[in-house]
């Protein structure tokens, strides 16, 4: 109703945080919290004006996306497949669930040491620990998604002389979508936080390295442009996950007029 | 072209105890039997049985002499409500049959049929309850089945709707040969539509009627 205000609102609430930001760093405010050893907002602000000048920016970052983005394909994959098996064959669900039932409560996080041991590069490691955070998330709401669908879909096809091809084909895969895409979304977010968590842990490049790096060097601006850049790219894969489980899922019943 | 059924002593549930059982009920190829029945009374079991979705425990059905063991395109169905693909748009709902048996996907004259040419492209939920009705009538129609099951397919729409589908539905299967096998729990839809009713009781079909009245449906039931 009143967008203008409710808009006037959030730029207020942000500058607001920003200046007093500025005020605390700038003053080197020491209350039980301590700011003195924080950047101010030029210090930021000029740290990363000169980084995306750089090469070494770019690459972090290439690295860091190609990393996450072969984890959470790996992960998708196997999670919806393995999501579809457990949902429709009691016998696979009989053979798989006690296993990733006795695997699922570790943090993906805590792999890492396994990681290191069971793969000759750090690369795969981080891989690894990426698809594994993303890997329950995917396939939880996929099983439940398949388990939720009505049968009438499935028999409608089957009417139609279709086979078990397509019936996945046709019904669970577009049926299930939705629910998909919520665990994709789950998925994207833990994958980023692994990511970055198991790139500080051992890693030579890429953007959690960088940013933990900076911190070992006492080079405070630049773990902030770190965590902005971590920031960014996460919004930026949750937002592009959001848009194409929108774009594929248009059928589903909205209300009116709501865009959010 | 048309499909005959024949069942012998059929027996039909879930797992626990019978739905049906001991029904005996022929079919006659061309023909619409319409089965009328109270909620519950297992309409839908029967159906499905005859569908092939469920395998009878005791007794057979069998379409023109031969065993039913599974689905055919044949036999075609029509359910309730929501039977339509809700991803799929009007077109890509009634092409389904024919992508499914790799047929050349000529959907445009039974869509026209069923009135809703121009709407070709709206997806389920854009449409009314009849008009989403009336798609799931061509889909069932387009690939030319022997039979067409249809289970209380206008019971969920008002009665002004419900009067014009069941008109469009018979104009349809004139032009059809396909023998019907109408569900519904309505005893005045029965007798308009169905060429014979069958009573749907407790655990059977009580009864089939070639010339019913309303009083003797309602005295069955
Ligand atoms: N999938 C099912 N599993 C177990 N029981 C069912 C199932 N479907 C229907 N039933 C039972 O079978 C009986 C008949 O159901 P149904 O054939 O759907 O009746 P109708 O279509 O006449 O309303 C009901 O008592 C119902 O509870
Ligand atoms: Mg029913």
């Amino acid at each position: 109703m009143s967008s203008m205000s409710s808009w006037a609102r959030r730029i207020l609430a942000l500058l607001a945080a920003a200046g007093t930001w500025q005020l605390l760093t700038a003053t080197d405010a020491v209350l039980w919290l301590r700011f003195d050893r924080l950047p101010t907002l030029g210090e930021i602000a000029a740290e990363l004006l000169q980084q995306v000048t750089t090469p070494i920016y770019y690459l972090d970052l290439l690295q860091s996306v190609i990393r996450i983005l072969t984890g959470f394909a790996l992960a998708a994959a196997a999670g919806i497949t393995v999501g579809i098996l457990i949902a429709r064959s009691p016998k696979a669900s009989d053979l798989l669930t006690p296993l990733l039932e006795a695997v699922r409560p570790i943090p993906a996080i805590a792999l890492v040491p396994i990681a290191i041991l069971l793969f000759p590069q750090d690369e795969q490691g981080i891989v690894f620990i990426t698809c594994a955070a993303a890997f329950f998330p995917i396939m939880v709401s996929t099983r439940h998604a398949v388990r939720a669908l009505p049968t009438l879909w499935e028999d409608a096809v089957r009417t139609m002389g279709g086979g078990r091809l397509h019936v996945l084909r046709n019904v669970i895969l577009p049926g299930a979508l939705p629910g998909v895409f919520g665990g994709l979304s789950v998925g994207m977010g833990v994958a980023w936080i692994c990511v970055i968590s198991a790139e500080m842990i051992s890693g030579d490049f890429g953007v959690g390295y960088r940013t933990w790096h900076a911190y070992t060097i006492v080079d405070y601006p630049a773990v902030i442009v770190g965590m902005i850049t971590i920031g960014a790219l996460g919004w930026l894969a949750s937002a592009a996950i959001e848009l194409t489980g929108r774009r594929t899922t248009r059928w589903l019943p909205r209300a009116e007029g709501s865009s959010a | 072209m048309s499909l005959s059924f024949r069942l012998d002593g059929v027996r039909l549930g879930y797992g626990h105890g019978a739905v049906l059982d001991g029904i005996d009920l022929d079919v006659a190829p061309g023909e619409l039997l319409a089965v009328v029945g109270s909620s519950g009374s297992g309409k839908s079991t029967l159906l499905r049985a005859l569908a092939g979705l469920l395998q009878p425990y005791q007794g057979k059905i069998l379409a023109d002499g031969e065993e039913v063991r599974g689905t055919s395109p044949d036999r075609a169905m029509i359910f309730q409500e929501d039977g339509l693909l809700p991803w799929r748009t009007v077109r890509r709902n009634v092409e389904l049959p024919l992508r499914i048996r790799r047929k050349p996907l000529d959907v445009s004259a039974w869509i026209e049929r069923v009135g809703l040419a121009g709407r070709e492209d709206r997806l389920p939920r854009e449409l009314s309850g009849g008009q989403r009705q009336r798609v799931q009538l061509a889909r069932a129609l387009v690939g030319g089945p022997r039979a067409v099951l249809m289970d209380e397919p206008f019971g969920a729409l008002d009665a002004q709707t419900r009067a014009d589908m069941q008109r469009l539905l018979l104009d349809v299967l004139r032009d059809t040969a396909a023998t019907v096998v109408f569900v519904t729990h309505d005893v005045d839809e029965a007798l308009l539509l169905g060429d014979r009713v069958a009573v749907l009781g407790r655990g059977g079909i009580k009864t089939v009627l070639t010339s019913a009245t309303r009083e003797r449906i309602l005295e069955e039931l």
